[in-house]
């Protein structure tokens, strides 16, 4: 008797441990069309002005979050996933603003600065409970392919946006609200007093230009012929 | 009829002169708003002083105080630096507070207390224009980010204040 009620309240224990992992997986949101959303630049941001200008060319975008689910943004309501990699949206922010500044090599080979960029945070993070907080922070080690000498240069972005109730204002929100941390990270780096430094200490301009050197030889001739 | 019309075009013309004007007085050209850093002691979690200077940029934007607020270490450009200011600063005090001694005594007792100072200087010359001094009190049990958001309003309000009385001395 006493046989036949352990094995019972066995079996109702594997019932109920079976129908609670049921309703967890149930619970975790899955990507559809409808909880995507996209974030990119609206527009390229503009860099500073550097005289004369190198060229950049990056090389690879490493993801050290240490995120296990990076393109889930939001857990809750059914949750809100990213359409794309995070690498790959700051990748493609970067790139369209070193293209649109003409600070962008055509091909990796020709580039006078490599750029290597490590994302440490891309998404929602712990705001007030009032608002939605985003943060992008990145670190970008700037490398002189010649020489191998490199800098580091590190770039944040953050924006705070209203909270919302219903589903369809929270994406909304949600999505603005990276946007514009995307939007102040890549500005930060491009505008940033660091970049610049690094720049300076990374990279000189050939000095010397055909044209000049074509004078000074003609010069020489010239001596060379009087003498 | 028509000496109404031009009355009223007259009017709505000067309405829309003044908000013009009302645009275009921002106080700085640009403002670039530093992480504050905390003075000894002081044991706030990492993620507060992110979220403040998140939002200290929030309130000068909503505050219109410069044409644009720029993030830390942007450089900015060398006509503009005499028009543009920096607003850095320290957190001095932070009391945790005492969910029970402001739920039994109550009358201000055991509330969380923050307190900061700030400088606001001119870019160009490193010139002082104002000293800024914020003494937040909340309640013990409230999110520790609400105090950053109440201080960043109380500290740009004060800022606005501080340099309102210094174009009028």
């Amino acid at each position: 008797m006493s046989q036949s009620i352990k094995l019972s309240s066995l079996f109702l224990c594997l019932c109920l441990t079976s129908i609670a992992g049921a309703r967890t997986a149930a619970d975790e949101p899955k990507p559809k069309p409808e909880n995507t959303i996209s974030v990119k630049l609206a527009e390229p941001v503009p860099a500073q002005k550097f005289e004369p200008a190198p060229k950049f060319s990056i090389t690879d975008v490493t993801d050290r979050s240490g995120n296990p689910q990076p393109m889930v943004v939001f857990k809750d309501r059914g949750g809100l996933f990213l359409d794309r990699q995070p690498t790959a949206i700051l990748r493609e922010a970067i790139d369209d603003s070193l293209k649109s500044a003409n600070l962008r090599a055509d091909d990796p080979g020709s580039a006078d600065l490599t750029v290597r960029l490590y994302l440490f945070h891309f998404g929602l993070a712990q705001g007030s409970g009032l608002d939605f907080f985003s943060k992008v922070e990145f670190s970008a080690m700037v490398k002189n392919p010649k020489t191998g000498e490199s800098q580091e240069v590190k770039a944040t972005g953050t924006a705070i946006a209203r909270g919302a109730v219903r589903k369809k204002n929270i994406q909304k929100n949600v999505e603005e609200n990276l946007q514009e941390a995307l939007k102040d990270a890549t500005r930060n780096f491009l505008r940033g007093v660091q970049l610049k430094e690094a720049i300076n200490s990374l990279w000189k301009a050939p000095d010397a230009s055909p044209v000049a050197s074509g004078m000074v030889d003609s010069k020489t001739a010239n001596t060379g012929n009087h003498q | 009829m028509r000496m109404w019309m031009a009355v009223l075009c007259v009017c709505l013309m000067s309405l829309a002169g003044t908000a013009r004007a009302k645009e275009s007085k921002a106080e700085f050209k640009t403002v670039e708003a530093k992480h504050f850093k905390e003075a000894e002691g002081v044991e706030l979690s990492p993620a507060f002083s992110d979220y403040f200077y998140a939002e200290l940029r929030n309130e000068l934007t909503k505050a219109k105080l410069a044409s644009e607020i720029v993030g830390e270490g942007e450089a900015v450009d060398d006509a503009d630096a005499a028009t543009s200011g920096v607003i850095s600063g320290t957190i001095t005090e932070y009391k945790k507070g005492s969910v029970v001694k402001s739920a039994l005594i109550g009358f201000g007792a055991g509330l969380r207390s923050l307190k900061m100072d700030a400088d606001v200087v001119r870019r160009s010359d490193s010139e002082n224009l104002c000293v800024l001094h914020v003494h937040i009190r909340i309640d013990p049990r409230w999110n520790e980010k609400i105090m950053a958001k109440a201080a960043a309003r109380q500290m740009v309000n004060e800022m606005k204040k501080a340099l309102k009385e210094r174009k009028a001395a």
